[in-house]
């Protein structure tokens, strides 16, 4: 039954779903399903929808009214609206005839001036909103009413010359029923418009600029971005795409009645909501726009070919519409909430009784003051030192929490210095045979700084777990690294579904989140070697470079993987159930290794550890402030060997001067302490150690 | 018995059935006389046959189209399929086309313009499909047009209003009230009466604006046509429903005695009683349910006429009549009770 339980925490179905949340095409999910179901209903219900003949009648109707959608959606996207867009169609529809048809200037030249004309509608919407300051909503209404008046008189003063309209050319007609590759001409001038604008609005400078300032004007504006430009240009956009669907209009219809492009603004709104594109702007995508056109476009016609009448039709559709935006705006509106409830999925964790580590009690771990005098270095000149390393000229480099990697000058380490600024959150350091520096970037990856200080990236992507949802060749969270023998850098990935300052909820759930990557400088390739580690922390190339050590810090173990030898490709644990949380590993002069507790177990957490239901509960149900949590306000340092054997510990007791200890490392006789929240790297001196010792002659040899 | 004789005999069984079939086919048409081959014939070529019909709504007028021809097809054994367009031309553009693809025998339809659906009824003809265009026609001539001459209907109804508005009757003042500009019956019957109108120096159109069928937008049009001219003498409108908010209008412009309203419709019973309440000067009235009638009678012509689709092109004008009292009623067709 245990088993039974601890096999469903393990391969939890939260897993999925959260992930499956996490993704961002589920937020259009609903009109997605929603097109899909209306179309498959209609197919089920229509005889005949589903053949070529009847489709192709489909997208050929239906490609002028997507191409309203995507205009609206351009508005919207910028944070406006546009509500002329039905109007400009319909001018641009009477203008396309007028111009080819009953004035006969070539077809090039009139597709040409329409859409010029389209552009220059959209200038003056977004000539006011932009420059003038004006409200869109208010300011499109009254381009609606003045364009739409003057279709009016315009089309009754041609009423007999569009009424003797004769079809054009053949590529009139082939704009207007022609076919490439059995789609109608303009179903292709939808798909490429909406592909083309789609391009522009994720990948196109002034497109994404659109979006940035539909988002956030202030902060678009903070950002360098021209607002007022991108607004004047979003409009733009939408009145020559108007007008271009008008020109297919059109070619297809060979009439312009009072109808024409009445409504069409709010079916085009409607389709943007329907499709969850944010009113408020900045959120959305074309997609979204032209399933949401197909949603009330398919609506429309299938009940028509069902030869429902039509008031009843225009109901019907109005409580659909209702009842889909409802449905999706607050879908998209508590997405965030529900994803919050279900991502964190704990799993279960058994613990032994640690060994003790009460004064006196005997164990190596037993508390002692050898950290409490620890000299401070670099105090209050650095914020959260996770990782330190010192060169072959004694400096020391560290990480801060800015992004940047500083150097404190030896021999009096009072000398500050900015050595590289590479972003990010910089953690694990270490320094290959050419001495340049490597660090693990949380949110970045893993990069390089050359003595020279110029920086270089290394990886930041690895091999993509195909069977999972979520896209984890980005790396997440690279925690620490070290470089064997053969040049190859191992390092790990502590989590893939949390970010650095969420390492809390990585440790509520203690599952396999974590990973071990190799990348190979020779080939600069990057692999996933060892993955589901559970938070893999420190890295460590054992003495003999046979062996990759990590630490998993959630399940207190350092663990052994063989990259030489007999045994290599296979993994054992080195050190089980150990009393601190464990941290960076590095080497010590004596053949033995360091280790940073960054925190120790309590019994409280190791029961909690055992039941996750307890600990969902927690996450969901009171605030982050009241979580139980790993306890890490103490200051420990430990040493073991090769065999696994832990030989002594070093205590700040009560983590006074050093709590939350993230790295050690030896140097000359010295051990110098970082923490990852700490103000300050503590140095000891070391009574038995080799004064000679330095690390990069441990790993690549020379004087 | 083995399998081959099995099948021999089945075969054996299936050829005499065939004779006694055919037989039975041939007998009784050698033996009864001209007039039930007649019917035999009748049912042949209409029995199954089905007729797509796409009006541009479904108004008083074209449900009575559409309940006349659902009354005989059914008779018949034909099946009638409806799509209501409601007023959206797009919609009917799809309608016809989806019933292209569909294939029927016979497509009814009413055009709301002249443009609109010019090159799908041509297709539909060489698809082999019979096109019957009703009362609105389009700039493509079809197997059969079912309707009033439009043209010829703006020519009478012009004449009377310079009856009574011209030659000092009345100022002379006219303004039109059209439907949808581009649809042939609003335009040939505009055309028409201006070409009337043009020949009498006395008569003045001071507007002619399309309402779109609407008789909310008829009522403000004709409320600013009487603020700008308030010796307006006459109204002429193409269409009975529409013209409902132009009376109204000059009701509230209290301008009943002075502006006379001419009307050209289909007969539908709040014409005459319009009418008869005096809204409505006079009202060349064609009966909607007449037209039903023609209509049905159209479509089982051409499926007996063995024609290719697009081979002939029939006209079959519908005969109006003026409705100036009480009197005129029998021009106004009534809703039979339970139709709905």
């Amino acid at each position: 039954m245990k088993s039974l339980q601890r096999a469903w925490h393990r391969h939890s179905p939260q897993l999925f779903l959260g992930e499956l949340l996490e993704k961002r095409w589920m937020e259009p999910i609903i009109p997605f399903t929603l097109t899909i179901a209306v179309f498959l209903a209609f197919a089920i219900m229509i005889p005949r929808y589903l053949t070529a003949g009847s489709l192709q009648e489909l997208m050929r109707n239906f490609a002028e009214q997507g191409m309203v959608a995507v205009a609206m959606a351009f508005s919207v996207l910028s944070g406006g609206i546009d509500l002329s867009v039905g109007a400009v169609f319909a001018m641009s529809n009477f203008l396309a005839l007028y111009l080819y048809l009953i004035l006969g200037l070539p077809l090039p030249v009139t597709i040409v001036l329409v859409v010029l004309f389209g552009a220059a509608m959209g200038a003056i919407n977004g000539g006011l909103i932009a420059y003038g300051k004006t409200r869109p909503f208010l300011t499109t209404l009254v381009v609606l009413i003045i364009v739409r008046a003057a279709y009016n008189k315009v089309t009754v003063a041609f009423t007999n010359e569009l009424a003797s309209i004769d079809s054009g050319s053949s590529t009139w007609d082939f704009m207007g029923s022609g076919r490439v590759l059995g789609i109608p001409f303009n179903m292709l001038v939808l798909i490429l418009l909406a592909v083309g604008t789609h391009f522009f609005l994720t990948r196109i400078k002034p497109g994404v600029h659109i979006m940035a300032v539909g988002s956030s004007r202030k902060a678009a504006r903070h950002a360098g971005v021209n607002v007022k430009r991108v607004l004047f240009s979003a409009y733009v956009m939408s009145g020559a795409i108007a007008a271009l669907a008008g020109i297919l209009y059109a070619a297809r219809q060979s009439s312009s009645g009072t109808d024409t492009g009445v409504g069409w603004e709010i079916n085009a709104l409607a389709a943007v909501v329907l499709g969850g594109i944010s009113l408020a702007g900045g959120r959305g995508t074309i997609a979204r726009a032209v399933m949401g056109a197909a949603i009330i476009f398919m609506l429309t016609s299938g009940m028509v070919r069902l030869g429902i009448s039509g008031n009843l039709t225009t109901a019907i559709i109005g409580i659909i519409l209702l009842l889909a935006v409802g449905f999706n705006v607050k879908w998209v509106k508590n997405k965030g909430k529900v994803l919050q409830k279900v991502y964190v999925t704990p799993s279960w964790v058994d613990f032994e009784p640690p060994p003790s580590v009460e004064r006196g009690s005997g164990t190596p771990f037993a508390e002692n003051d050898r950290l409490k005098n620890a000299e401070a270095i670099a105090l209050n000149m650095i914020e959260g030192p996770e990782d330190i390393i010192l060169d072959r000229k004694d400096n020391l480099y560290t990480v801060n929490r800015n992004g940047s990697i500083i150097r404190f000058l030896a021999p009096d380490y009072t000398v500050r210095e900015e050595f590289a600024r590479i972003g990010g959150r910089p953690l694990g350091l270490a320094f290959d045979r050419d001495q340049n520096l490597l660090v693990c970037i949380a949110g970045m990856g893993v990069y390089g700084v050359k003595p020279d200080r110029s920086v270089f990236k290394v990886t930041d992507r690895t091999t993509r777990t195909r069977t999972r949802l979520k896209d984890d060749s980005r790396l997440y969270l690279a925690d620490d690294l070290d470089v064997a023998p053969d040049g190859k850098i191992y390092f790990s990935e502590a989590s893939t579904r949390y970010e650095l300052t969420d390492w809390a909820l990585d440790g509520f759930e203690g599952r396999g989140n974590g990973r071990l990557i190799c990348h190979d400088p020779k080939t600069g390739t990057t692999r996933t070697v060892l993955k589901n580690l559970t938070f893999p922390n420190g890295i460590c190339i054992s003495h003999d470079g046979q062996s990759v050590l990590w630490a998993s810090t959630w399940l207190c173990q350092i663990n052994r993987f063989w990259i030489a030898g007999p045994k290599a490709g296979t993994s054992e644990i080195l050190i089980d159930n150990l009393p601190g949380y464990c941290d960076n590993i590095n080497r010590a002069s004596d053949g033995k290794y360091w280790l940073a507790f960054v925190g120790l177990r309590t019994p409280v957490y190791d029961i909690a550890m055992r039941n996750p239901v307890f600990r969902t509960r927690m996450v969901k149900q009171i605030p982050p402030d009241e979580w139980l949590c790993p306890g890490i306000n103490y200051g420990c340092v430990v040493k073991f060997d090769d065999n696994g054997a832990v030989t002594e510990s070093l205590w700040d007791p009560g983590g006074l001067s050093h709590p939350t200890i993230t790295s050690v490392r030896e140097h000359k006789g010295y051990l110098y302490i970082g923490g990852l929240e700490n103000n300050r790297i503590g140095r000891i001196r070391l009574q038995d150690a080799d004064p000679t010792w330095e690390a990069h002659k441990s790993y690549w040899g020379g004087a | 018995m083995t399998k081959a004789v099995h099948r021999r005999a089945f075969a054996g069984i299936g050829l005499a059935a065939m004779v006694a079939t055919a037989a039975l086919v041939a007998a009784p048409s050698q033996a009864a006389g001209p007039r039930d081959q007649l019917r035999e014939k009748f049912d042949k070529s209409l029995k199954g046959k089905t007729v797509a019909w796409s009006p541009v709504w479904m108004g008083v007028l074209e449900s009575e189209w559409t309940r006349v021809m659902k009354d005989r097809f059914d008779d018949y054994g034909i099946k009638l399929v409806t799509r209501d367009a409601n007023m959206k031309s797009d919609i009917q553009l799809q309608t016809v086309s989806d019933y292209i693809n569909d294939k029927p025998d016979v497509i009814v339809v009413q055009n709301p313009n002249v443009t609109l659906l010019a090159k799908e009824l041509k297709r539909a003809m060489d698809a082999g499909i019979y096109v019957v265009q009703v009362n609105m026609a389009s700039n493509t001539l079809t197997d059969a047009y079912v309707g009033v001459d439009a043209k010829d209907l703006g020519t009478k109804i012009a004449r009377e209003v310079i009856n009574q508005c011209g030659g000092g009757k009345g100022s002379g003042e006219v303004a039109i009230l059209e439907g949808e500009a581009t649809a042939a019956y609003s335009l040939d019957m505009k055309n028409g009466a201006m070409e009337v109108f043009k020949t009498d120096p006395s008569i003045k159109v001071v507007s002619s604006q399309p309402t779109s069928w609407d008789a909310n937008k008829a009522g403000d049009i004709t409320t600013t046509v009487l603020q700008q001219h308030p010796k307006l003498c006459g109204i002429l409108s193409v269409w009975g429903p529409q013209t409902a908010g132009a009376a109204q209008a000059i009701k509230a412009a209290n301008m009943g005695d002075k502006v006379k309203v001419f009307v050209a419709s289909d007969g539908q019973p709040a014409d005459c009683d319009l009418l008869e309440q005096g809204a409505f000067s006079a009202n060349l009235s064609y009966r909607a349910d007449v037209q039903g009638q023609t209509i049905a009678d159209a479509v089982i012509a051409l499926l007996q006429s063995g024609d290719k689709p697009g081979a002939k092109n029939i006209a079959y004008y519908t005969t109006p009549a003026w409705v100036k009292s009480k009197d005129d009623r029998m021009y106004c067709f009534s809703i039979p009770k339970g139709a709905k």
